[in-house]
């Protein structure tokens, strides 16, 4: 069984070290792979100097273009399933084999690290989490599916689900729009709680009027992709 | 009612942007895949130009008092739909250059993977030849050795 890690870094000079140093002390049976989007800061330089597993964009193409070529590498390089993890400290790798077991013990098509299931550790504000409320109802309503953190960017996903997302995936804030795009193919979708830390350095990319912009772009991407009648491949 | 002052300003400016789309075609700095909306458009302005009686019908079947406002509206229009357009194309671009820097990403993965793997073989490779070559001299020696002992 060979299980990927994927770690988009754009600007995570400060933290990729930690990411990799932590997958292999907890999650030693996962390769991984660094999707470097085009980084402005040291983030290529480390990852050449201390001989790290990278993938070098050259055109900057958004954490939904990033997480895509780590699926398309994973595709390539014959990996059975893969789970994104975010390079700036927030995930712990000590749930990476845990969701690999929900994975096969429960037979579903993605596992999601979600927040809200134990409600322990960090649980971003109090109008984030009613953002991400409001998401998992419209979810739920269009879908039935009962998801509690959509915009959980800690997924694993299977070989199936990783091909689909390998041929089409979201551009820019691809979470719910993307657990949406599978649901909607029949696929199985579940959660297994996990603890989020706050993360090490720099700031979330969501905030100020962008979380006016968010909400209003998922909303109408989740809509969109009900509205599709063949499920796009 | 269009004056017939105005009728050839527009007319000649049609013709001289009309001349110059056609010079970018054919150095080639024009597509002419996306210059086709803009012929398009001065065609349909020309002809309207031409023959106000055809444009008088046309905004009287629309209910447009002043001719010359229906050769605006025209305009207008045309222009959303050349800006359109150029969205639709913008996406398709957008696209393309994702799956370009992607596949670019990875083969040059690939490369410097197998790099790294042709550069251990041909240490490897080197090493082997190296130590034949001891051998071989070792040989030498020893029969250097045996002449000089006969």
């Amino acid at each position: 069984m060979k299980k990927l890690v994927i770690i988009p870094a754009f600007n995570e000079s400060g933290n990729i070290l930690h990411a990799v140093a932590d997958i292999r002390e907890h999650a030693p049976d996962f390769d991984y792979v660094i999707v470097n989007d085009c980084s402005t800061d040291a983030t290529l330089r480390l990852c050449r100097e201390y001989g790290l597993n990278y993938v070098n964009l050259s055109v900057n193409l958004g954490i939904g273009g990033a997480v895509q070529t780590g699926y398309l590498y994973g595709v390539q390089n014959g990996y059975d399933l893969a789970v994104q993890f975010d390079g700036d400290g927030q995930h712990d790798a000590a749930y990476l084999p845990r969701m690999a077991d929900e994975l096969s013990r429960s037979g579903s098509d993605m596992v999601i690290g979600s927040r809200f299931i134990e409600k322990e550790g960090f649980q971003s504000s109090g109008l984030r989490r009613i953002g991400i409320r409001y998401f998992s109802g419209l979810i739920r309503l269009l879908t039935g599916a009962r998801v509690s953190d959509p915009t959980s960017g800690m997924r694993m996903v299977n070989r199936d689900v990783m091909t689909i997302y390998a041929n089409s995936y979201p551009k820019d804030y691809p979470e719910p729009e993307s657990v949406v795009a599978i649901l909607r193919m029949g696929k199985k979708v579940t959660e297994i709680p996990v603890v989020m830390r706050e993360r090490r350095e720099g700031d979330s990319s969501i905030s100020g009027l962008i979380s006016v912009y968010y909400m209003i772009k998922v909303t109408l991407a989740i809509l969109m992709e009900c509205l599709r009648k063949e499920p796009t491949l | 009612m269009m004056t017939f002052k105005l009728q050839i300003v527009i007319g000649v400016a049609l013709l001289a942007v009309f001349a110059i789309l056609v010079n970018m075609i054919r150095k080639r700095s024009l597509e002419l895949k996306y210059a086709l909306v803009w012929m398009l458009m001065l065609v349909a302005l020309f002809i309207f130009d031409c023959a106000p009686t055809l444009l008088n019908v046309v905004s009287g079947l629309i209910g447009i008092y002043a001719p010359v406002n229906m050769i605006f509206f025209l305009g207008f229009c045309f222009s959303l739909l050349i800006i359109f357009s150029l969205t639709v194309a913008l996406s398709r671009l957008s696209n393309s250059i994702r799956t370009l820097d992607q596949m670019v990403a990875l083969n040059e993965k690939r490369l410097q993977d197998l790099e790294s793997q042709l550069g251990q073989r041909q240490e490897e490779d080197t090493m082997q030849e190296g130590q034949s070559e001891e051998r071989g001299l070792s040989v030498d020696a020893e029969d250097s050795a045996a002449d000089t002992v006969l």
